[in-house]
């Protein structure tokens, strides 16, 4: 395999500590030109430490860099781009109000002589022959915000190779996209492969790392565990790498007896649901599944009174109920997890205590005043029932982990005595250890006689958790599985309809 | 886990906010030494009580706009508001109404500035900055309408008391900015209330889905802003003996200095009343030491803007120090 020839870049035993932390301990990965390498690891297993020593954004502690042979030392970013390298992150850094051509020549606008003024038709020729060479028909005077998040994400890859960029690292680049849409980023991939741009490829995603990457370097802890050719390899034998566990330990599944009907939706309209019928029954998890923008979160917004319900009724335990602000939703015993957890699921400057007990502020003792006893009680039997890893329950959400977070959300509404969970995107970025835990978490619930619906775009967490699948297509329900007769392919043909 | 197992962040965290208060408490000490040495007549019971009764009628304002700001909302229109109580009441006891009339009357002014503003904001949806803004120069307008620009006379017993009057030998005003302290210190540090407010401030969208009614509180906080500043008002004719078009001008920047100058976050969730406290107590002393110095009240002015820029320049390198 060792064809130095072909190598372009060489890490070698890069370590990097924060205080307190080792977060990079003797790290080498090796780079070969034309290669898709994938980086696989938990959360905190270091890989972002590692693109960021590599782009420049940390200084390492120890270890040496050699692109193209030559020994480099990155003092900031812009000393990293001289070399070639481009970093493609999660949250796209596009300017919305700008074209697709000012956005692709960003920073260094072509210029026509005598006086410096901006080549707009030469940089506009260059961008429609980058674009074309990605194979993709943008319009390159689209003006960005007029695009879908995956013509986004192409344009961030276009201004990243525009700039003669040859390392190209893309930090889980199929985070906001439909199954279609990574089809095409997979095609752009391949492209940039054959033109001999290296990419470094960063995913929670076994199925894309198998679908995508000619080799891949596994990290746990810091640490790299080691580098298999893809096709030497199988999941197995990955998730063992990465987390010293079995695949089938991933998704564990409970059988719990299915009960009576506790939620029944009938002919739902609002904006972005045209006419949804549904029953959710006790101690079922129900899946509903569907693209972006197949209306999967406005009909969980609309069932949380977050958005209006034009026409339809909705019955819990068979009484009909009204929904036209969160707090119906809550006293009707519903929750939400939403699928931001930052942005719409946590007050994330305040405690562990004070995001539990959000949801009901108003029991926190009798009157006016909150009883911090009674508050201290409550979110102290829920940190110990979820097993939150937290040091004190006044601890600001904002420094725990992902998965805490997310336990801290559903810890608020199992306070709020809700039987009915909405959870949606219940395991995205979250490491794998932790989705066990919510996995089990979401079964123990409906033992205790609670109904999920779970929305999820992670098609082996949907077939394996959902007791019965719904699959959104432009506003309806366009297919109904139940577990064990749905297939990745069903699911999809369906949510395309 | 163990209460005592704090890690480092929230240790941060704490510390953050103590050594702020420890920076104000030194500035004000600072102050105060600075101002008793080069003054003889700083330290006298007359002018320390005179200060208090003069920073009492906007410290109350203060305490209750802190609210509005930790909401994340901002309420501009509180000197315009003072500037139109004043002059209400004034035209009320000119023309022979009961002074306990008048004041309930000029609260429920404010009481229907502050549901107006909370209307505009919370109903309408827009901005605050510039629907307060924009009442403001509303509501100073009708001032100077309702008085044709002139001062009006405003003695009558029970408004004279508000102002001037004392119980136990402690002005009435300071005794008002106790208790209106007092209540909004319990409000947010350990009421359901204050919670929802620090909940909201911090991140509207996650509290609405938490069930909790953000228009609602936020629509109280101005209510209450508007009720604070018309009773701010009030003592300010009190204390002045005259309504006037012009009392309360300019004093909105005051009043918000003042918080800011506390540690309140624009934009929310962040801050506290006793910062609020420590804030007026700078801005007053500044204010009555330089005075008190014979400065020219143009360098007063100058002093004020370079107290508030420096303290909260240390508040933000401390803050980026803590998160590097």
């Amino acid at each position: 395999m060792a064809d130095n020839n072909n190598v372009i870049l060489k890490m070698e035993n890069i370590t990097k500590t924060f205080p307190g932390v080792v977060a990079l301990n003797n790290v080498s990965i090796d780079l070969k030109k034309g290669e898709v390498l994938g980086i696989l690891g938990e959360n905190g297993a270091g890989k972002s430490t590692l693109i960021k020593v590599l782009a420049g954004n940390y200084i390492k502690d120890s270890g040496k860099i050699t692109i193209d042979g030559n020994e480099t030392e990155f003092k900031n970013p812009g000393e990293a781009m001289e070399s070639g390298i481009r970093v493609i992150y999660q949250e796209l850094n596009t300017l919305e109000n700008l074209s697709v051509t000012e956005n692709i020549f960003l920073g260094e606008q072509e210029t026509k002589t005598p006086l410096n003024i901006i080549d707009w038709k030469k940089m506009e020729k260059e961008s429609r022959k980058i674009l074309k060479q990605l194979n993709i028909d943008i319009n390159p005077n689209t003006i960005m915000e007029d695009l879908s998040v995956s013509e986004k994400q192409v344009v961030e890859i276009a201004k990243a190779i525009s700039k003669k960029g040859k390392i190209l690292i893309m930090d889980e680049p199929t985070a906001a996209l439909s199954e279609e849409d990574k089809d095409s980023l997979f095609e752009i991939i391949k492209t940039l492969k054959e033109a001999g741009v290296s990419i470094i490829y960063i995913s929670h995603r076994l199925k894309e790392i198998f679908e995508i990457t000619d080799r891949v370097t596994v990290l746990r802890d810091g640490k790299k565990i080691g580098t298999v050719g893809t096709s030497e390899t199988d999941s197995n034998q990955l998730v063992t790498m990465m987390v010293g566990r079995d695949i089938q330990e991933m998704y564990p599944k409970r059988e719990v007896p299915i009960g009576e009907v506790i939620m029944s939706v009938k002919n739902l309209v609002a904006e972005g649901i045209e006419d949804v019928s549904f029953e959710l029954r006790k101690g079922e998890i129900l899946g509903i599944f569907g693209l972006l923008g197949s209306g999967k979160t406005s009909l969980v917004k609309s069932l949380f009174g977050a958005n209006p319900i034009k026409s339809g009724k909705i019955y819990v335990y068979g009484k009909k109920i009204t929904i036209k602000k969160p707090w119906q939703a809550r006293d009707n015993k519903i929750g939400l997890v939403p699928v931001d957890r930052k942005l719409d699921g946590l007050a994330l400057m305040l405690g562990v205590k004070e995001n539990i007990t959000l949801a009901n502020i108003q029991q926190l003792g009798k009157g006016f005043l909150i009883k911090k006893a009674v508050e201290r009680e409550k979110a102290q039997r829920w940190i110990d029932n979820l097993d939150i890893n937290t040091p004190s329950m006044n601890q600001e959400v904002n420094s725990l982990s992902g998965g805490n977070q997310q336990k801290v959300v559903l810890a608020r509404w199992l306070e709020s005595g809700s039987n009915i969970i909405i959870l949606n995107e219940p395991t995205r970025g979250i490491d794998v250890g932790t989705k066990v835990e919510i996995y089990k978490l979401m079964q123990n619930l409906c033992e205790q006689g609670a109904g999920i619906i779970m929305i999820s775009s992670e098609l082996p967490e949907i077939l394996s958790i959902a007791d019965r699948i719904l699959v959104i297509s432009k506003g309806r329900i366009t297919g109904e599985f139940k577990r064990g007769k749905a297939s990745e392919e069903k699911l999809m043909q369906t949510a395309c309809i | 886990m163990a209460e005592n197992q704090e890690t480092p962040v929230r240790k941060k965290e704490k510390k953050f906010f103590l050594s702020n208060t420890i920076t104000l408490f030194i500035v004000l000490i600072v102050m105060l030494v600075f101002f008793s040495l080069t003054s003889e007549s700083f330290l006298s019971t007359y002018n320390l009580v005179s200060m208090l009764s003069n920073l009492s009628f906007y410290g109350i304002v203060a305490a209750v706009l802190t609210m509005v700001l930790i909401s994340g909302e901002i309420d501009f229109s509180i000197g315009g508001n003072i500037g139109l109580t004043s002059i209400i009441a004034a035209i009320l006891i000119e023309s022979g109404v009961n002074g306990w009339l008048v004041i309930l009357l000029c609260l429920l002014l404010g009481a229907a500035i502050g549901i107006f503003n909370g209307f505009l904001v919370t109903v309408i949806g827009v901005n605050s900055i510039i629907a307060t803004v924009g009442t403001m120069s509303v509501w100073r307008g009708l001032a100077y309408t309702f008085s044709d620009g002139q001062s009006i006379m405003a003695m009558t017993p029970v408004i004279d008391f508000l102002g001037r009057g004392k119980v136990l030998n402690i002005p009435f005003p300071i005794i008002l900015f106790i208790i209106i302290f007092a209540v909004c210190y319990v409000v947010m540090n350990h009421s359901k209330w204050g919670r929802k407010i620090y909940a909201i401030g911090v991140n509207p969208m996650a509290s609405f889905l938490s069930g909790i009614n953000v228009k609602q509180v936020k629509f109280l906080t101005f209510l209450f802003s508007g009720i604070a500043a018309a009773l701010g008002g009030l003592i300010l004719a009190s204390l002045s003996g005259v309504g006037m078009p012009q009392h309360g001008e300019g004093l909105e920047l005051t009043i918000i200095s003042a918080i800011l100058l506390g540690g309140t976050a624009l934009g929310g969730g962040r801050g506290q009343i006793l910062g609020t406290l420590v804030g007026v107590l700078i801005i007053s002393v500044l204010y009555n030491g330089l005075t008190m110095l014979n400065v020219y009240y143009y360098y007063v002015q100058i002093a004020q803007g370079v107290v508030l820029v420096a303290v909260v320049a240390t508040y933000e390198v401390r803050q980026k120090r803590l998160q590097e």
